[in-house]
């Protein structure tokens, strides 16, 4: 709670002055009685008109100025607990765009939404209420059970009572609520992470014709929600109808012992009518209460749910600030003896890897499925880091890098053609974002897409949907080849990007970038584009089986052997 | 110091005074009558369990009646044991008065317990419907919109309904149950009074009309606000590791400030607004006061009425007021459920896919696939047909490579064969019968389909292959994976086969995706299988182990393949060059060497191979 409130204090003077205003409202309208009073007492009863006119425009002039109290407040508190969302929401999404790899992979995308979304929300719409309402209740319990006193401190002390076995209760009620709170917004984001689920798997629940089985799912998911839902309101239920059942019975000993006094002339009846009037004024107010409370155990869990992000200090990409480029070893990457497994895995993935790449050179990486050509290629932008050994680039390891440089000096083309909503133009500047349109048009010329491009009817600025659902997968590998070398990177990273292209289309793109002076790492099934690499590292199992040219691995390796026979066997069949 | 006390007063309006003209004219009465309906429908959901709610409104009668029954019986001991001082006599009445709070409590507990049941099943009704037609939803409704758009419209639209149904449905009626009988009260102590009370009513709708016609906009638009920053973070942190690698963190940082910052701005009038309201009416009740105070001194002073019924008539007034004040606070809640409500209709009222076919269920596919003519354009792109005039036909049995260049049109055609898509003209007949005259199910049921873009549940593998067949038995699961070559893998796997795939799949790789998805596939044993780039992933050793399979399964059934890597597609009966959304040529391969073309011309590419 704490953490999330501290979000607050920059807008602390307006939350400050919104109450300061609440409280000016709420004298205005106490105010009120008492001039009611003066109208019949002095106006009325002593028929002077002159006082009746008076006071009843002073009714009307104070009114006036409640009414005017209110609305500022509501500004001041509309703008508070808004601006307080707002620096929250950035908050968290700072935090989480400083996320590492590894610490994702620990975070479900829906659960972060969640946070993002409905957990700030919460927090808000009670602060909110907070600005507007909330002392007015605990305001009015207290001065209230203080007029008790002045009335009669032996009927007060009785009435109160109840107050330590209510404590308790109402302590172990927003402890117990907020736990179940907790837990409702962990079904929220179970449903976020099914509706998710089903909505990327579209074609694929659709083409195995599973609504059905599917719908099931998500049923079950949802009433875990309504159920756990049903749980925490049920219980925050209690607090009303036991808080009142115990004032009511307080009151009864209270006037029972009243009674007694009042027989034994030691107290006034009237004091007993006060005592009661305050009484039951307590209970009206206790509706506020308990639904203030119950906002405050939500708004708990769902603080603790960001606050758990927010201090969140370890799994976080580190910030070194950047230094000049070694010149002599531009454009090298140097593996050394790299291992590496998957955080909390046991297996490595990766094992003694070393090998060199220099300024403009082409590596291909082969291998079977599952060898870890992605893996390696993922450790390069330091994606994650390496169990063992060092990855230098441009002659100096990539853990003394800053990110930001490093990741600037690199294309990368991933396995999975990833594209975001918006205009195929953008996509492609997200390489770059300054970039001038002429160098969009050269990137994609390069990339063997620009004429694909023209054709569409909105050219450059057709709308590409998410994940580039209206693009063809040769489109969407081309358009993130694009993206990759519009940076002009210095080392260009291709992880089997080329899949989905026909050999012509293919064979264009290697010959339009062969006069890049980029050093590339080319993940690739096809033989025909490993011969075109200066070398070729050939990975089984997580460990290099062979390196060399083409040639040389045709004579030595007999897994490239036997990759090339697949791939070849076509001849022989003629 | 002063500059920053402007801030408040200084947010951009959101609504125009156009905008407000505009809706007025646009929706003179449908508005209204959208608000109506979407209560209404709201309404038929809550009524769906009536039973309850009937116990919910006799609880929450008892709990009005005990409620006031309290103070009356209080009055009753202090009036005529206390003072009188007959302390005997008034422990029966001590009984009966905790029996009252009692009652009071527990019915006040229960009708919260039920009404909480009824909110979320109505809510649990709601988003599992809604869920449930969305998956009746064509492709194309999904085309268009973003995950996270979709997301929020199940989960913070539909939470604003849960907000309300949880607290105003008991709110507004005990409201109105106070408030009836406080005016017959009010009537029969003095009409004329009770009538100038009333004044102020026709000014509170005033008011109320005002407030409400820019709330409810306001509202709508903050829930979109929310659903398009929703959809922004869904596609954001999905793709996170491009963001990564391009270093794009302070550019998504600033795009989701400025989404953020829209719905800070949106969300503040909402709040503004909807704050009026008791503000207002609280107001109104003041001047009430003032009214009666005053009116009532006239009338007093010419005797019309007595000074104590001003007196008791100012309280009552209050009394009056108060469940007023209630009503209106809670027409702002229902308003923002409406708003909600209304997102999440919209998608129940999309139409689903058309599916009349008239063929009955289990009626048997032999696999003759033939397109007559058969144009298509997806909606987006507007302009070219991405196939045009599409005509051939294929025996059944017969396994067809689909070749050519990308965007050529292949996976286009196996999504109209799938019937993910509609031709725009010409027929697609499958065994000579029109497709639409198949029910998707009947159709989908005997095809298998292996995406481009491999798709695995977070879920365990077994499960993630038995996708492909849910009645299939174990044995059969870890015979189709051996089929698919992806037994050793997945024994290797820290659980085997009861190893759970994380979402973002990142402990297999999108070759081992391929080979479940292909295994999924082996499952379903269907009459026609649609293979689309299902090897793309996959190296080559491991796939020609595959083919052999593959071609087994391929055996007696129809089959369309679309392969870059032309060796894959080596076995096809017949070719099929796609080009621009036409067959360029067809044939079977020694035809089209033969006939030395495209095809023969992309197979000398492949095999001269270099860069």
């Amino acid at each position: 709670m704490k953490v999330v409130l501290s979000y607050l204090k920059p807008y602390k003077w307006f939350a400050l002055i919104a109450l300061g205003l609440m409280l000016l409202e709420l004298v205005a309208e106490l105010a009120q009685p008492i001039i009611i009073a003066k109208i019949i007492d002095e106006g009325i009863v002593l028929k002077d008109f002159h006082v009746i006119f008076l006071w009843g425009c002073m009714l009307i002039g104070i009114a006036s100025l409640a009414f005017l109290c209110g609305i500022v407040n509501t500004y001041f508190a509309a703008h508070a607990a808004q601006s307080f969302a707002l620096d929250l929401r950035n908050a968290l999404f700072r935090k989480i765009q400083s996320f590492s790899m590894t610490t994702f992979l620990k975070y479900p995308t829906s659960s972060l939404i969640t946070r993002l979304t409905n957990d700030v929300q919460q927090v808000q719409s009670i602060l909110f209420m907070s600005l507007r309402i909330m002392i007015r209740a605990p305001l009015a319990v207290v001065l209230s059970l203080v007029m008790v006193f002045f009335v009669n401190a032996k009927m007060a002390m009785i009435l109160m009572i109840g107050t330590p076995i209510l404590t308790i209760f109402l302590y172990i009620i927003v402890k117990n609520g907020s736990l179940l709170f907790g837990q409702v917004q962990r079904r929220m984001d179970r449903v976020n992470r099914a509706l998710q689920e089903s909505l990327q798997a579209i074609y694929l629940v659709k083409a195995y014709m599973r609504n059905a089985y599917e719908t099931e799912k998500f049923n079950r998911i949802a009433e875990d929600l309504k159920l756990d839902t049903m749980k925490a309101l049920r219980m925050m239920e209690l607090m009303m109808p036991i808080m009142s059942f115990v004032l009511n019975v307080s009151l009864l000993l209270a006037i029972w012992y009243g009674a007694r006094e009042v027989s034994m002339n030691e107290a006034q009846v009237g004091e007993l009518v006060a005592v009661v009037n305050y009484a039951l004024r307590i209970t009206g107010y206790f509706g506020m209460f308990a639904f203030i409370l119950n906002g405050f155990t939500r708004a708990k869990a769902s603080s603790e749910r960001m606050a758990e992000i927010l201090v969140m200090e370890e799994g976080l990409e580190e910030e070194k600030s950047g230094t000049e480029t070694p010149k002599e070893e531009f454009g090298t990457v140097r593996f050394k003896g790299v291992s590496f497994k998957y955080p909390n895995t046991k297996k490595l993935v990766l094992q003694d890897i070393s090998f060199e790449v220099k300024q403009g050179e082409k590596l291909a990486i082969m291998g079977t499925t599952g060898s870890g050509k992605t893996t390696l290629l993922s450790l390069i932008p330091r994606f994650y880091e390496p169990s063992k050994g060092e990855i230098v680039v441009n002659g100096r390891n990539i853990s003394d890098w800053s990110l930001k440089d490093l990741r600037n000096m690199i294309g990368y083309v991933p396995q999975k053609a990833l594209l975001f909503t918006g205009s195929i133009e953008n996509n492609v500047k997200w390489g770059k974002r300054m970039a001038e349109h002429r160098e969009v048009v050269a990137a994609t010329t390069k990339a063997q897409i620009h004429d694909t491009i023209l054709n569409f009817p909105e050219q450059y600025k057709t709308r590409v949907g998410q994940k580039g659902v209206n693009l063809s997968g040769g489109q969407k590998q081309r358009l993130s080849i694009a993206r990759a070398i519009i940076r002009k990177p210095q080392i260009l990273i291709l992880d089997d990007s080329t899949s989905a292209l026909d050999v012509k289309t293919e064979a264009a793109l290697w010959d339009a970038l062969k006069d890049t002076e980029a050093t590339m790492l080319v993940v690739t099934q096809k033989i025909h584009t490993a011969k075109g690499a200066d070398r070729i590292v050939l990975l089984d199992e997580g460990k290099i089986v062979a390196i060399g040219t083409h040639d040389e691995l045709m004579k030595s390796s007999k897994l490239y052997q036997q990759i090339a026979s697949t791939q070849e066997e076509q001849v022989g069949d003629e | 110091m002063m500059e920053m006390f402007k801030k408040p007063f200084g947010y951009e309006p959101i609504l125009t005074k156009e905008d407000l003209r505009n809706a007025e004219k646009k929706h003179k009465g449908p508005r209204a009558s959208d608000w109506k309906r979407t209560l209404l429908r709201i309404w038929k959901l809550v009524d769906e369990q009536r039973g309850l709610l009937i116990a919910v409104f006799i609880m929450v009668i008892i709990s009005s009646i005990a409620g006031l029954l309290g103070p009356f019986l209080m009055g009753y001991i202090i009036d005529h044991f206390v003072i009188p001082k007959e302390f005997q006599r008034m422990v029966p009445m001590i009984g009966v008065l905790i029996g009252v709070y009692i009652v009071y409590a527990v019915t006040l507990f229960m009708q919260n317990y039920w009404m909480v049941g009824i909110a979320q099943t109505t809510v649990y009704r709601m988003r599992t419907g809604a869920f449930k037609h969305l998956l009746k939803l064509p492709i194309s409704y999904f085309d268009k919109r973003q995950h996270g758009e979709i997301m929020s419209r199940l989960t913070n639209d539909i939470e604003t309904v849960s907000a309300t149904l949880n607290t105003s449905f008991i709110q507004v009626f005990s409201s109105l149950l106070t408030l009836a009988g406080t005016i017959i009260v009010m009537l029969y102590l003095s009409p004329s009074l009770t009538l100038i009370t009333m004044i102020v009513i026709p000014l509170m709708f005033i008011a109320m009309r005002w407030i409400t016609k820019r709330t409810s906009k306001l509202f709508k638009a903050q829930q979109e606000a929310l659903g398009d920053l929703n959809g922004m973070i869904e596609e954001t942190i999905s793709g996170q590791s491009i963001v990564k690698a391009f270093s794009q963190e302070d550019h998504v940082k600033q795009d989701f400030y400025m989404k953020s910052k829209r719905l800070k701005n949106v969300g503040f009038w909402a709040l503004v607004y909807s704050g009026y309201i008791p503000k207002v009416f609280n107001f109104l009740n003041n001047m009430s006061f003032a009214i009666i105070a005053g009116i009532g001194g006239i009338f007093a002073y010419y005797g019309w009425v007595t000074i104590g019924t001003i007196v008791i008539f100012t309280e009552y007034a209050r009394q009056f007021t108060r469940p007023l004040n209630d009503l209106a606070n809670q027409i702002n809640t229902v308003l923002s459920a409406i708003a909600g409500a209304e997102r999440v209709f919209s998608i129940m009222d999309e139409e689903i896919e058309e599916d009349r076919g008239n063929l009955p269920d289990d009626y048997l596919i032999r696999g003759e696939v033939e397109f007559r003519n058969v144009s298509f354009k997806y909606e987006s792109k507007n302009k070219s047909d991405t196939l045009h005039n599409l005509n051939f036909r294929v025996q059944p049995g017969q396994t067809v490579a689909l070749v050519g260049p990308t965007g050529a049109g292949k996976t286009t055609t196996m999504l109209l064969i799938a019937r993910f898509y509609d031709a725009n003209s010409g027929e697609i007949l499958i065994d000579g019968k029109n497709i639409r005259d198949y029910k998707r199910q009947t159709l989908r049921r005997q095809m298998a389909f292996v995406l481009q873009d491999p798709f695995l549940f977070e879920a365990s593998v077994r499960e993630n292959i038995r996708y492909g067949r849910l009645d299939a038995t174990d044995e059969e699961v870890v015979d189709a994976a051996k089929k698919a070559n992806a037994h050793d893998f997945i024994m290797k796997l820290p659980k085997g086969y009861d190893t759970v795939l994380k979402a973002d799949g990142s402990e297999i790789s999108q070759g081992q995706k391929q080979l479940l998805s292909i295994a999924r596939a082996f499952l379903a044993n269907p009459a026609i299988l649609l293979l689309d780039e299902a090897t793309s992933s996959i190296d080559t050793v491991t796939e020609k182990k595959i083919q052999e399979a593959l071609e087994e399964l391929m055996k007696g059934r129809t089959s369309f393949v679309i392969a870059h890597r032309l060796n894959t597609v080596r076995h096809a009966d017949i070719v099929f060059v796609m080009k621009d959304g036409r067959i360029a040529e067809s044939g079977s391969q020694q035809e089209l060497i033969e006939k030395d073309g495209i095809y023969a011309n992309m197979l000398k590419q492949s095999k001269g191979g270099g860069v």
